[in-house]
């Protein structure tokens, strides 16, 4: 029995002629979030974001668990917990987020530092600006898909414990202490967002190498925040040795990636910061210049307080925007053809 | 019935980079079909194709890309016209398929119409079987054709090519070549290709523009420009003749040998009366006549001559 000839297509579309595209096209405008909605789903599907995003939130995972357990196993009732009655709330979110600084650098490092980097390699401008994207709906669109990424990072974390303490710990004055704190959080991590943002696209804009841009934003990373230990490492001796440093000087501490963000929470939260944890302080000593006898000092004495408004909040439109035209300046559409 | 209205007309264009004049005063029109633009390196090229996607702005002069202003169509200019650059490119991380419905996107087309389109358009390119791969592993010849396929996703109306078969074997190049005079062809898609190589242009073109020193040159049917002052005719005899080139000289006509049995003969007059002088003294002098055709040059010729000081 002899089977009937068929012509079968080798592909799975049998009909491979051209045909002409009719349907709708969006307005011309707003191109920006079609490239931040890519950018946002090309880093999202790698692993390595979720691991470290999950990791950034370390500090806030292991204060979940001490409150849980100081909240469960006291026994006592309802507000009658020692321990909780010191905690003030806003500065655990303080403290958590310092702590998530160096993971929120390697989120920005796999998300967006690269990006830019990546597309001057490949050649990827001459597919955006031809196009109909402006040169700021690239910057744009690569600015606020990281910032979006990096905001969500800071911001989720912050949320959930919000959330915890909101439901566990009304008692011990969770909202009676600062009743604006779900706001100031908010702006607190977008402000995150856009330091990070605007330093990735910056520094990402320079190279033409993921890896450079990368290695570079590292770089200034701790370099700067070197610096600030060493203003804080000075600080302390100042008040070691009972002296007081300067306002201007300590301000300094706040001049590198980590610190400008740090400040800026503690202007936006409302505080100079406390120790990590009530019970976790003791008196410090410090030997006076010339051999005197030891000044005794709290560890509070050495935290450097809240930036001045004046000094930092300019700063930190400084770095936002120098970022923001630095990628802004490097794109250029009469190079691309 | 073909439109003859110009896709792009441009008047007295000018276009500096500092001191230096990339285009001046120059004027063309491109009429709807498949045009080549033609012209060494630095004639401006180039600086048109950018001043057609809105990059440069023009010093003096103007004009309408598909019925837009040039000086201020800028975004909807380009979401009527598609880009194949010379260049590789391509956006790191995304896979054949991604990346054509990405650049659908960016063009404006909603997320699921340009998913389904880039499949279409990758089966149309030849790139089906490829279009999971992430276009980094790419050859050369499948990278040309997803710069064509991200340049036709969105159905533009003219497709800027510039050089297109850059970097391809002779087998990608026929088909890359077979791929264009598909669309441009009865497809409604327009196509601009800037290339050097002649022959492409002369397989795929109807007409060319020729640029020199950022002035116009020549522009037309390439049919047109190929053709000789004075009609002249070449025979093709079955094997070379003298008694037919003195005949036909007999009979009053300038005629000259080619190659072995092709001859070429200009007669004054209508080109049936030379064709029958032309079979009446092949008739004289016993020849066989395998074939008359108009005569006509080189594109190369032509394109030596109208850049020719």
């Amino acid at each position: 029995m002899s089977t009937p000839q068929t012509t079968q297509s080798s592909s799975p579309i049998a009909d491979l002629s051209y045909r002409h595209y009719d349907g709708p096209l969006d307005s011309v405008s707003a191109r920006w979030w079609c490239i931040a909605k890519m950018t946002m789903q090309m880093a999202t599907k790698k692993r390595g974001f979720w691991g470290w995003s999950i990791f950034s939130a370390w500090w806030y995972i292991i204060l979940l668990a001490i409150f849980w357990f100081m909240d469960n196993l006291s026994g006592g009732a309802p507000g009658s917990n020692i321990f909780l009655t010191r905690i003030i709330w806003k500065d655990q979110f303080l403290h958590a987020f310092s702590y998530s600084q160096l993971l929120l650098m390697v989120v920005t490092l796999l998300v967006g530092v690269g990006t830019i980097a990546n597309d001057n390699r490949s050649n990827a401008l001459l597919v955006y600006l031809s196009k109909p994207c402006s040169r700021f709906d690239y910057v744009f669109g690569k600015w606020l898909g990281i910032f979006l990424l990096i905001t969500a990072v800071s911001l989720v974390p912050m949320m959930v414990f919000y959330l915890y303490g909101y439901m566990s710990f009304q008692d011990y004055g969770f909202w009676t202490q600062s009743p604006w704190l779900f706001l100031k959080l908010i702006f607190v991590a977008a402000a995150s967002g856009a330091v990070h943002a605007s330093l990735a696209i910056g520094v990402s804009s320079l190279f033409n190498q993921g890896r450079l841009a990368s290695a570079t934003y590292a770089g200034m990373y701790f370099f700067s925040n070197i610096f600030t230990l060493i203003i804080f490492g000075l600080n302390a001796g100042t008040v070691g040795s009972g002296g007081k440093s300067p306002d201007l000087f300590r301000t300094l501490f706040y001049c590198s990636i980590d610190g400008l963000q740090i400040g800026l929470a503690k202007l936006i939260i409302g505080t100079n910061g406390s120790d990590v944890l009530p019970g976790m302080s003791g008196a410090g000593g410090g030997r006076r210049r010339g051999g005197g006898p030891a000044q005794q000092f709290s560890p509070e004495d050495i935290i450097i307080h809240a930036p001045y408004i004046a000094i930092i909040v300019p700063f930190f439109i400084f770095i936002v925007a120098t970022g923001f035209l630095i990628a802004w300046s490097r794109i250029k559409a009469v190079e691309v053809v | 019935m073909v439109s003859t209205v110009p896709l792009v007309s441009i008047k007295n264009l000018t276009v500096r980079y500092g001191s230096f004049v990339a285009l001046n005063n120059f004027s063309c029109d491109i009429e709807p079909g498949c045009t080549g633009l033609l012209g060494p390196n630095g004639a401006g090229k180039t600086t048109l194709l950018k001043t057609i996607l809105g990059f440069v702005k023009p010093t003096e002069g103007g004009g309408d890309i598909l019925g837009l202003d040039l000086h201020t169509g800028g975004k909807q200019i380009r979401q009527r016209v598609g880009l194949m650059p010379e260049q590789d490119c391509h956006i790191p991380g995304l896979s054949a398929v991604g990346f054509v419905a990405y650049a659908g996107e960016l063009a404006g087309m909603p997320a699921d119409q340009a998913l389904r389109r880039a499949h279409e358009v990758l089966e149309y390119s030849g790139l089906g079987e490829a279009r999971y791969r992430n276009v980094e592993t790419f050859s050369t010849g499948m990278k040309q054709r997803i710069k064509l396929a991200q340049a036709m996703i969105h159905g533009p109306k003219l497709l800027l090519l510039d050089e297109p078969t850059n970097g391809l074997d002779p087998r990608g190049r026929e088909e890359m070549l077979d791929l264009i005079k598909d669309i441009s062809h009865g497809k409604g898609v327009n196509v601009l290709i800037s290339s050097h190589l002649l022959p492409d242009i002369e397989r795929v073109c109807d007409r060319v523009v020729v640029v020199l020193k950022g002035q116009l040159v020549s522009q037309g049917k390439i049919k047109d420009l190929k053709a000789i002052e004075g009609q002249p005719l070449d025979v093709d005899l079955r094997e070379s003749s003298d008694a037919f080139l003195a005949k036909v000289r007999e009979k009053g006509a300038l005629a000259t040998s080619l190659k072995r049995a092709t001859y070429r003969v200009q007669l004054a007059g209508t080109r049936e009366n030379a064709i029958s002088v032309v079979l009446a003294a092949a008739a004289e002098s016993n020849a066989q006549v395998r074939g008359v055709r108009l005569a006509e040059r080189s594109l190369e010729d032509a394109f030596l001559e109208a850049i020719q000081p």
